[in-house]
């Protein structure tokens, strides 16, 4: 990691387990939640991030390093030199790498990309899910989500009844 | 099945305790099932992304906790997927939803045009909800042919594999498929399989209407031939297209569009479009009768062709206004029109599309329009964002370079 130039604000992020990420502010302020904490004045030296323990943090903030140059204005002097498109084709490439994750930390990122307000990452960690509920039949939804059907046979007949538009 | 059966019992009990303390049964659940581990909120803000409507439907079969959460999405997308034609016999007479148009010629060939794309568009919605009405009405008098209906639904759906023809599939209207959604709060969008106007190859045509008890205003933009160059080549004004010989860069139509039939056509376009339009804008009062909390209203098309939409406040003025029919016919009366349209002979668009014999017309109400040109009587183009941001690149390019052309304005009566 370069060192960081003077001048550049730096936020510190605590997990509840105890770890603590220094990051710039305007990689913070991907997240619209650490934003508004920024702008309300409710961010001392710290914040504490509940509920999205240390390994899920950072990637979380892995994510933000990387996104924030073409959304951002402070980062933006390294891309540029690089065309938009070419740049928006690595990002692309990146973003695909970065989902490349097991379930469990793919629902514990969408869940910290909703609480911390992240927008693309919530896009991105969510995708899968949807197209998997969208395409796939009942019981590879439920094996997909490993949810269990609690339905009585005949209540679950009735239903599919009130619903047949959706399996036509 | 007998074994699963013979379970669910329990499971049941279980899970009407799990009901009264959801939160705590929900974080115990976290460790083993990491989706179910997901809070109420989170699922819905899939669902929401989720939108279509089968796909929901389907979802509110995975277990009791999705059936619960389904109808509480915020978005829905309706595909229609398939038109059904009317029966010929029983549509109106053309005559009545022919529109006065001052120009004798156009007004009779665009007769028999429009009843066929109104019937089109009819048959293709409202008949499964007219179906759907004459079973409801039934249910009363005679309850024979309602369980008769429930008999023949459900043995074709036991037996779907084998017998049933492929005829027999029932159709839905979007009311019905969306009756499990009466609480749907911001918005829905209906998409028709195919723009209802039938177009030549290579001829373009869009439109985008906003409606409240009617018209509020619409854009229409068409081209008698959209086509794609190679990537950016320059392709020289095509000879072909007979309505742009003479390119001046004055913005002028050129004489030859008035014989050639150029403006006739543009005229048929402009009035098929707000037929389509307003057809479709009466066929969605019965889906925003049942919908009290709904915020926006889109009608598209999967050919992108035409674009409905209604917003909030028009959704209410809709509630408290009632919609006028078009004498017998199934849509909406049109009010007095003012049009404003603006041609050019050659538009080449950013991604090489390029458009011969653009045309944008631009249209309000009459008594609106009078208001407007009172209001802002400095405002140079006459039009405002309504129309600049009526459509997506590359066509919002072709707008913006038609709108600095010469305009010209028409009336037409309401029909």
């Amino acid at each position: 990691m370069a060192t960081r130039e003077a001048g550049k604000k730096m936020i510190m992020l605590k997990s509840p387990d105890g770890m603590e990420f220094e990051v710039e502010e305007a990689v913070a302020m991907e997240s619209q939640t650490i934003r508004k904490m920024i702008e309300d004045d409710c961010a001392d030296t710290a914040i504490l991030i509940p509920n999205i323990n240390s390994k899920i943090l950072s990637r979380v903030i892995e994510y933000c390093n990387k996104h924030v140059p073409t959304t951002g204005a402070t980062g933006a002097a390294a891309s540029d030199t690089v065309a938009p498109a070419a740049l928006a084709e690595d990002l692309k490439i990146w973003d695909a790498e970065f989902i490349k994750v097991n379930r469990a930390t793919r629902f514990d990122l969408i869940q910290a990309a909703s609480y911390l307000n992240i927008k693309g990452l919530l896009d991105l960690t969510s995708q899968t899910t949807i197209d998997t509920i969208s395409d796939n039949s009942l019981e590879e939804i439920r094996s997909f989500l490993s949810t269990k059907n609690d339905y009585l046979p005949e209540e679950e007949q009735t239903i599919r009844r009130e619903n047949q538009w959706a399996f036509q | 099945m007998a074994a699963d059966a013979a379970a669910a019992g329990p499971r049941r009990w279980r899970c009407e305790e799990e009901e009264q303390q959801p939160h705590r049964l929900s974080a115990a659940a976290a460790a083993d099932d990491r989706f179910d581990g997901l809070p109420d909120p989170l699922l819905l803000l899939i669902f929401n992304r989720i939108g279509d409507v089968k796909a929901l439907g389907r979802c509110a079969l995975v277990s009791r906790r999705f059936r619960a959460l389904v109808p509480l999405v915020d978005s829905v997308l309706v595909r229609v997927d398939c038109v059904i034609p009317d029966d010929p016999a029983s549509s109106g007479s053309p005559s009545s939803s022919a529109p006065s148009f001052p120009t004798a010629t156009a007004s009779a060939r665009a007769r028999g045009v429009f009843s066929q794309i109104a019937r089109m568009l009819i048959g293709g919605i409202v008949k499964p909800i007219q179906a759907l009405g004459q079973i409801l009405s039934h249910a009363g008098s005679a309850s024979a042919s309602l369980s008769s209906f429930r008999r023949s639904a459900s043995s074709s759906l036991s037996s779907s594999s084998a017998s049933a023809p492929p005829g027999d599939v029932s159709h839905h209207s979007p009311s019905e498929v969306l009756r499990s959604f009466k609480e749907l709060r911001v918005s829905l969008r209906i998409e028709l399989p195919a723009g209802e106007l039938g177009m030549d190859d290579g001829v373009l045509l869009k439109w985008k209407a906003d409606f409240g008890s009617t018209l509020g205003s619409c854009v229409i933009l068409g081209a008698a031939s959209a086509s794609a160059t190679k990537d950016g080549t320059t392709a020289a004004p095509p000879p072909a297209a007979a309505d742009c010989a003479e390119s001046d860069d004055s913005g002028s139509i050129p004489e030859s569009f008035y014989t050639n039939g150029g403006l006739k056509l543009r005229v048929l376009w402009t009035i098929s479009s707000l037929i389509a339009a307003s057809a479709r804008h009466y066929l969605l009062q019965p889906i925003i009768a049942d919908h009290a909390l709904l915020e926006s209203l889109d009608l598209t098309d999967a050919d992108g062709q035409g674009v409905l939409t209604m917003d909030k406040w028009q959704l209410q003025e809709l509630r408290v206004r009632p919609v006028s029919a078009s004498g017998d016919s199934h849509r909406t009366l049109m009010p007095a029109l003012s049009m404003r349209l603006w041609y050019a002979p050659h538009i080449e668009l950013p991604g090489g599309t390029v458009l011969n014999g653009a045309t944008l017309v631009a249209i309000k109400p009459s008594e609106e329009a009078m208001m407007d040109a009172v209001g802002n009587a400095t405002a140079g183009s006459a039009g405002g964002s309504w129309v600049s941001d009526a459509f997506e690149e590359p066509y919002r390019t072709a707008v913006g370079v038609l709108l600095k052309r010469r305009m010209y304005s028409l009336e037409m009566n309401s029909f």
